[in-house]
């Protein structure tokens, strides 16, 4: 059974965006307008934090994306009263917006502040209903969104591996941000699997976790070669 | 508001009416003398009266034990609830164990009680408010402030004894129906 | 200080229901116009999304979580004073009771609305009933929202019995002195009550159970509801203080309720002769224990965050206390402990006038307390890049208003159609048992007539 993780280099990262950009379009996000985003209500399941260290002239500038780290003590599952947000046995906390009804209470228990409201029914101008992913349903008005790690392309490479009748390799599986990032910051791989690079990575001293004594055991591995910041 | 007639019953009855409690036990206990029994006389009045006899009549209730079996059923069904759905149908959230014991002890208390409030409460519908023995007699000059001492369903011979001894204590009013 | 007997009670406390003056008209057409625009405006939000409210990332809980904690905090009023005065037998319980026992129904009712009108997906929140689905799914008895509509649910079927159980005798009452199709109702809901040793028993023994059990579940209730902040890892909300915290924080805005009900009932249905000043002054003086104890929570809860000295938790620490949140935090403390202390503190300060400011300041106190639990710490977590903020747009303003008209309505309307103070109790206390008065207090006996 596979643990799917994931590794971000912050050393690496430039700051670009273009895994937000990807992650918008590869699971149907739509974009709020700039009024609703000025309130607050923007949707970036990804989304690039920016932090300054230093005073000028020794300033230095750190870039880290966060999405959902899947955390295997998630906060946000046991308080769902529908089992909207619940853990799969591959080790990914699944939000089924069929079930949500709407409560919110997941996004607040999140201390990474990873989780989404559809505040209104999402819209696409024309032509750009034309660029929706087929494999991402569309969530209507009130239910709550985040990254999935995109499922949709794991089961899709799952699907392809067990009709070819082999493992998935590493590396196959490639999440939108994952395939995006242009200095090839972020991985994605099999935890359960020691030679994979996520899991190389992971061990590696640079590496620390987010939030980590707060006990929700992420996923997501943010190495850096000062202290976390 | 007007005082209305006395609800018609269909069967007969002889009663008085009395202005206060001593009266009333005055009266109580003349009847208990001219051999009525007791779960035979009547008592109405407006308010519990237990510091006169004839308002600690029939006390003995099984109320408390419904309420506990009610409440034995609704903790069985809480615990039902919970254990049969979660084992079903287990789903890992937050890491926590399938069947967890302290948030579902909350489920299992909301029920006990639940189930013990509502066995009360069904328990006195079935047991006060469903007309026991076909006892029907009411009169509303008891809102007034009156009791009510009576017989009911008196064989027809007793009748103008019941009246003599109804009428003997003070401020008493009888009435045949 | 003792109250009219017999019929004189009957005329006095049936009034209402029989003659209605125009004030009594105009009353319900204000209040249901504001309630009717607050349903309207709920509809708009559905109809409209929920985007309208000023719900934004990260603070996805705001006026409606407020008001949800608030209205089922003020139900508390009615177990206090009902269910413990009861079981302890304060007989200057009798006039009170039923004023209790309806805020408490009425609050819980408003406050279960909550939690729907909160809902992003309202239509769906069946869901949270357990039944078998055909999707093959139970609602998560792990959850507090699970548990708080068993709690609340429980609750409400309690309290409803609670307050309709000792009515029927008084709809017998009703029934007595009315006519035509009013007899034929009051006839129907009355039950087949007669008036026998054997149902007075039966009822007394019912209210004696009913009031045991419902204590336990008033405590869960604002226990559980108070889960709701505590489950989730939050500064300042994963806190074991919650629990007691917000169950005397919900008595304490319950009485406050329960005073200002008492003060105007008094006023307009001139009830003077039965809800004497000593009423408000032994309320009042359980406000100012609540008061006290509410402070004790409050410095408890402070002090061991300023002690733990955790970065996120002291962050919204000093928000709520010195930064943007001060004004409303300073305005609560005033209201709920300096304004109270004072007023009900000081005997001469302990009129019906002062209950009733002093309770006016519990309510916008406790109301704020809310508030401030809730929106610093949501705005405020762990990660500097998605603080937040929060303000109410007018919907959400109209809604949460429009609860305290629906109060009042609902209110006005029973007091209309039920007699607001228990007739039967009132009269059952001339007659008390002879096990509940021994022999020694005999000469006291006067003191149980009030």
């Amino acid at each position: 059974m596979p643990r799917w993780g994931m590794a971000a280099d912050l050393d690496r990262c430039t700051g670009c965006g273009a895994c937000v950009v990807a992650c918008h379009a590869e699971n149907n996000i739509s974009t709020v307008g700039a009024e609703q985003a000025a309130v607050g209500r923007a949707k970036h399941w990804l989304r690039v934090e920016r932090y300054w260290e230093g005073d000028f002239p020794d300033v230095r500038l750190k870039f880290r994306p966060v999405m959902c780290q899947q955390c295997d003590n998630a906060p946000c599952e046991p308080v769902c009263p529908t089992y909207a947000s619940h853990h799969t046995d591959e080790g990914l906390n699944a939000q089924v917006y069929n079930r949500c009804i709407g409560t919110r209470y997941c996004a607040n228990a999140c201390p990474y502040n990873v989780r989404f409201f559809d505040f209104f029914n999402p819209s696409w101008e024309k032509p750009l209903q034309l660029q929706l992913n087929p494999d991402v349903s569309l969530r209507e008005v009130g239910v709550m969104e985040k990254c999935t790690f995109c499922v949709q392309r794991i089961k899709g490479v799952q699907i392809q591996a067990r009709a070819e009748d082999r493992e998935v390799g590493d590396g196959e599986i490639q999440p939108a941000c994952v395939q995006s990032c242009g200095a090839r910051a972020l991985v994605f791989g099999d935890l359960e699997d020691p030679e994979s690079l996520v899991s190389r990575l992971s061990r590696s001293p640079r590496g620390s976790k987010l939030l980590e004594d707060l006990g929700t055991q992420p996923k997501v591995n943010y190495l850096s070669r000062q202290s976390q910041v | 508001m007007n005082a209305q007639r006395p609800t018609p019953n269909a069967q007969r009855a002889v009663y008085g009416l009395y202005p206060d409690g001593q009266a009333a036990q005055q009266a109580f206990n003349r009847l208990r003398a001219a051999g009525v029994a007791t779960s035979d006389i009547t008592v109405i009045t407006a308010q519990p009266m237990e510091d006169f006899e004839f308002g600690n009549l029939d006390k003995a209730t099984w109320m408390w034990w419904f309420a506990c079996l009610g409440g034995l059923i609704g903790m069985s069904v809480g615990l039902g609830l919970s254990w049969l759905t979660e084992t079903s149908w287990p789903l890992n959230v937050g890491g926590l164990p399938i069947f967890a014991w302290w948030p579902n002890l909350i489920i299992i208390f909301e029920l006990t009680m639940l189930g013990a409030i509502s066995a009360t409460a069904v328990t006195l519908v079935v047991s006060a408010l469903l007309p026991s023995r076909g006892r029907t007699l009411y009169d509303p000059e008891v809102t007034d402030g009156k009791i009510l001492i009576g017989v009911e369903n008196p064989p027809d011979g007793a009748i103008p004894d019941l009246e003599k001894t109804l009428g003997a204590p003070p401020g008493a009013r009888v009435k045949t129906v | 200080m003792s109250h009219p007997t017999g019929a004189r009670i009957n005329s006095d406390l049936l009034r209402p229901l029989f003659q209605t003056s125009w004030r009594f008209f105009l009353l319900v057409a204000i209040f249901g116009g504001i309630v009717g625009l607050g349903l309207v405006t709920w509809m708009a939000q559905v109809y409209r999304g929920y985007g309208v409210t000023g719900i934004r990332w990260p603070v996805y809980w705001g006026f409606y979580i407020t008001s949800f904690v608030f209205w089922i905090g003020i139900s508390h009023a009615g177990t206090l004073i009902s269910a413990i005065l009861r079981l302890v037998n304060a007989g200057w319980r009798r006039p009170v009771t039923r004023c209790a026992e309806v805020i408490t129904v009425f609050a819980l009712m408003i406050g279960a609305l909550f939690p729907i009108i909160h809902l992003g997906r309202p239509w769906l929140a069946f869901w949270l009933f357990p039944y078998p689905s055909e999707r093959l799914i139970w609602p998560n008895f792990r959850s507090p929202l699970v548990w708080d509509f068993f709690a609340i649910n429980t609750y409400l079927v309690g309290s409803v019995l609670f307050l309709l159980l000792p009515i029927i005798p008084d709809f017998a009452v009703v029934r007595d002195k009315s006519t035509g199709l009013r007899r034929k109702i009051y006839g129907a809901l009355a039950l087949g009550w007669r008036g026998t040793p054997k149902q007075w028993h039966r009822l007394e023994t019912a209210i004696q159970i009913m009031a045991v059990a419902i204590i336990p579940v008033a405590v869960s209730v604002h226990t559980v509801v108070s889960f709701d902040f505590s489950m989730a890892p939050v500064p300042m909300w994963n806190t074991t203080i919650f629990g007691p915290y917000f169950v005397a924080g919900a008595i304490f805005s319950g009485i406050a309720g329960l005073l200002i009900a008492m003060a105007v009932l008094r006023k307009f249905l001139h009830l003077e002769d039965y809800l004497h000043p000593v009423h408000f002054e032994n309320l009042g003086k359980l406000l100012l224990v609540m008061a006290l104890l509410w402070g004790y929570f409050v410095f408890n809860e402070r002090l061991v965050t300023y002690y733990g000295n955790e970065p996120a938790e002291m962050a919204v620490f000093w928000r709520t206390q010195q930064e943007s949140f001060a004004p409303l935090y300073w305005t609560m403390v005033i209201g709920n402990f300096v304004l109270p202390l004072i007023l009900m503190g000081i005997r001469r300060f302990r009129t019906i006038t002062g209950c009733v400011i002093a309770s006016i300041g519990v309510i916008v106190g406790m109301w704020l307390e809310r508030f401030l639990i809730i929106v610093p710490s949501l705005g405020h977590k762990y990660l500097p890049y998605s603080f937040g903020i929060y303000r109410p747009t007018p919907t959400e303003i109209i809604i949460a208003g429009a609860t305290f008209a629906a109060m009042t309505l609902l209110y006005v309307l029973f007091a209309k159609f039920v007699p607001i103070i228990s007739i039967w109790e009132l009269k059952a206390g001339e007659h008390p048992s002879p096990t509940l008065v021994p022999p020694a207090t005999e000469e006291q006996l006067g003191e149980l007539h009030l």
